[in-house]
């Protein structure tokens, strides 16, 4: 189990490099760079640029340099913990993502949060009332879940919130705290806010685990060990829990994978919808500017998180499940 | 089948246990009756699908959520005191301090037995401290001690180990473990050689004979394989079709089988003739179970079928010699239903 995980360790490290590499090239494929992006902006507001100026510019940032000598120097920056600098922002990348990310990972730790503590129960319901009216009843919530696109929820929850309270649901903090420094008060009024797109980006996760819940116990329900333990004298609530219960949770521990990098996608689109301050605006905004620091430096830090997630769910599902634990994998 | 004695630890009267499905009504056990006298092993034999598990199951009241034993009489004796475990409800705390207790099962298939993620000392220490109230470290203790008295290889090593690390023989000492662990009065056994190797099979017949009469309890082996019953049983029941079809003691069924099934179940035992195997098997298959034939069950297979009344009315149920039991329209008796 350690050999397999450092193993996977080591192995995040050429994968975080090739991820960022291919984001690197396909951010600096279209014609320009950000220099042609901001004089374009600057001649639009009616400013004359010289050519000598924007010349320099290039040399500045680098921009002059064939694309694969920028690459390696910005990897080999990363290696010293700098991501760069983002034109736009005159800032250091990591301080423009670290001021954002937060509320990235708030939201989408919500949305997971809310899928798990949601999907198990009633993926456990379903299994052991199979053909009950509240399977049928979850079974067809999940379907709907599963068949509403992210940005259409949030639309009808929007519109939805407002008819019902008069409130416009845009932001993740009320007015008087949107830049204010983090306090409690401040964290508290936060969630008050997240519930929405946590709901929303966690939706049709929820109804993915529900069934994978529901299929996973309902096949340890019939296992033999089933009735053994039962032949034993335990009650059939004891057993559940005990044995099939235990059992078919490692399936959905396997999910925890898979979940996280569509809850921070989900998360990217319904924050555009929202209008949410998390990484997503700042990140397409970075593409449109060609803004290629602060683009790579995001793509980076999101497949380091995933990346992160698929680890923490090997470690927990070797942690739970011995057969994993002593198979050398 | 079989006249009541006092020294019946478990007699069971006309059960009847049926599946539900959208299919329809599957009669699994459809009016059967036998006894099981103290400390003696009565062997079930009868073809693949005849009942025998879900006669077990049954008697445990632990069927599957689509099955039902819908009449009937369960009559386990305990010092005396009857009690119809089929007056009991499934979840009641009655019936569960018998489960396990009174009566212990051994199952078929050692390895899908145990819980994969527990080690076997979790699953044999949680019986032992339900039903005998030990602390954790007297029921390890006891686990331990069990373990070695079925021949356990390093007992306190192995209770530590994960079914999927030990032998097939190893898991099923571990379920006979598991099973003796609270002294039963009654063992069931659903066919315990079935899914191991041949050559464990012979020593866990005999672990099972050694501790049958080391601990005194009654046991329900239930084979398909008559060679195991030879060997072990004191009493024969055949089985088929959800129904009993000849009891006696095991020197009446092997030296003088009455029924035509039983008959023809002894003749497809291989047996060397002149230097080669010699093998009778029964005619047909066994019917479908959705809808068992009128009259005798056995009438579309059996060779001395007689028509006009073998395919009209079912057999009783009568006594060709004192203690054996045969239900065939060739000894006598109309019946009913
Ligand atoms: N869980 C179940 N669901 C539906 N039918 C079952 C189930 N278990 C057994 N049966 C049916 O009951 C009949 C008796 O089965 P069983 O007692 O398992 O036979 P065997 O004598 O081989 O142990 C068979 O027709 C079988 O198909
Ligand atoms: S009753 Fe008739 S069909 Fe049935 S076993 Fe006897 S002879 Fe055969
Ligand atoms: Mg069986």
């Amino acid at each position: 189990m350690l050999d397999f995980l450092m193993r996977r360790m080591l192995l995040m490290i050429p994968t975080l490099f090739i991820v960022s590499g291919i984001s690197f090239f396909v951010i600096q494929a279209p014609p320009g760079d950000f220099v042609t992006a901001h004089v374009q902006r600057l001649e639009d507001r009616g400013q004359i640029v010289d050519r000598e100026a924007i010349e320099a510019m290039r040399a500045r940032y680098g921009l002059d340099q064939p694309a694969h000598v920028q690459y390696v120097r910005w990897i080999r920056s990363m290696f010293r913990g700098d991501l760069g600098m983002s034109f736009d922002w005159g800032a250091p990348v990591s301080r423009v993502i670290a001021r954002r990310i937060p509320n990235s990972l708030i939201i989408s730790l919500f949305s997971f949060l809310f899928v798990y503590a949601v999907a198990i129960p009633i993926g456990m319901l379903s299994a052991t009332r199979q053909y009950s009216v509240a399977d049928y009843f979850f079974t067809f919530v999940a379907f709907v879940g599963l068949g509403i696109p992210n940005f259409l929820f949030a639309l009808v929850m929007l519109w939805v919130v407002y008819s019902m309270t008069g409130q416009v649901l845009i932001g993740l903090f009320s007015a008087e705290y949107v830049d204010a420094a983090w306090s409690w008060a401040r964290f508290m009024d936060m969630l008050r806010h997240v519930w929405i797109p946590a709901i929303i980006v966690g939706t049709a996760g929820t109804a993915k685990i529900v069934r994978v819940m529901r299929a996973s116990l309902l096949d340890e329900l019939q296992k033999p060990y089933v009735m053994v333990a039962r032949a034993k004298g335990l009650s059939r609530s004891h057993v559940n829990y005990k044995y099939p219960f235990r059992i078919a949770i490692n399936p959905v521990v396997s999910t925890i994978g898979w979940t996280l990098p569509s809850l921070i996608t989900g998360e990217m689109l319904v924050s555009l919808v929202l209008g949410l301050p998390t990484l997503a605006p700042i990140f397409l905004r970075a593409l449109q500017m060609q803004d290629m620091y602060l683009a790579g430096g995001i793509v980076f830090v999101l497949t380091l998180l995933t990346l992160l997630g698929t680890l923490i769910s090997d470690i927990l599902l070797g942690w739970i499940d011995p057969r994993i634990r002593f198979s050398s994998m | 089948m079989a006249t009541e004695t006092a020294d019946d630890v478990l007699s069971v009267h006309d059960l009847k246990s049926y599946f539900f499905s959208r299919e329809g009504t599957l009669r699994a056990i459809d009016g059967l009756s036998f006894n099981l006298k103290a400390g003696k092993v009565l062997g079930i034999a009868g073809e693949s699908g005849c009942g025998k598990s879900v006669t077990a199951q049954s008697i445990l009241r632990i069927l599957p959520r689509h099955g039902k034993t819908v009449s009937g009489q369960v009559l386990l004796t305990r010092d005396g005191k009857v009690t119809d475990l089929l007056a009991l409800g499934e979840e009641s705390s009655e019936i569960r301090r018998i489960r396990g207790k009174e009566i212990a099962m051994i199952f078929q298939e050692p390895m899908t037995s145990f819980s994969p993620v527990h080690t076997i000392g979790d699953q044999i220490i949680e019986t032992i401290r339900l039903h005998r109230g030990l602390s954790k470290a007297q029921a390890r203790a006891s686990a331990i001690e069990i373990l070695e008295s079925v021949g356990m290889p390093h007992p306190s090593r192995t209770i530590d180990e994960y079914p999927f690390n030990l032998s097939g023989g190893m898991r099923q000492r571990a379920m006979i473990a598991m099973a003796l662990s609270c002294n039963p009065r009654v063992l069931i056994a659903d066919e315990p050689t079935t899914a191991v190797d041949v050559t464990i099979q012979a020593q866990v017949l005999e672990l099972i004979r050694q501790m049958q009469a080391q601990l005194g309890m009654a046991v329900i082996m239930i084979t398909h394989d008559l060679g195991v019953i030879a060997e072990l049983a004191d009493h024969v029941l055949i089985m088929y079709l959800g129904r009993g079809v000849e009891f006696g003691s095991v020197e009446q069924i092997f030296h003088n089988p009455k029924h035509p099934y039983t008959r023809g179940l002894l003749a497809s035992i291989p047996k060397l003739q002149k230097g080669h195997t010699l093998v009778e098997p029964i005619k047909g298959a066994v019917p479908n179970p959705y809808d068992a034939p009128a009259g005798c069950p056995f009438h579309p297979r059996c060779p001395q079928f007689m028509q006009g009344t073998c395919e009209v009315t079912m057999p009783q149920v009568v006594e060709v010699e004192p203690g054996h039991w045969v239900a065939c329209h060739l000894y006598g008796g109309e019946d009913q239903r």
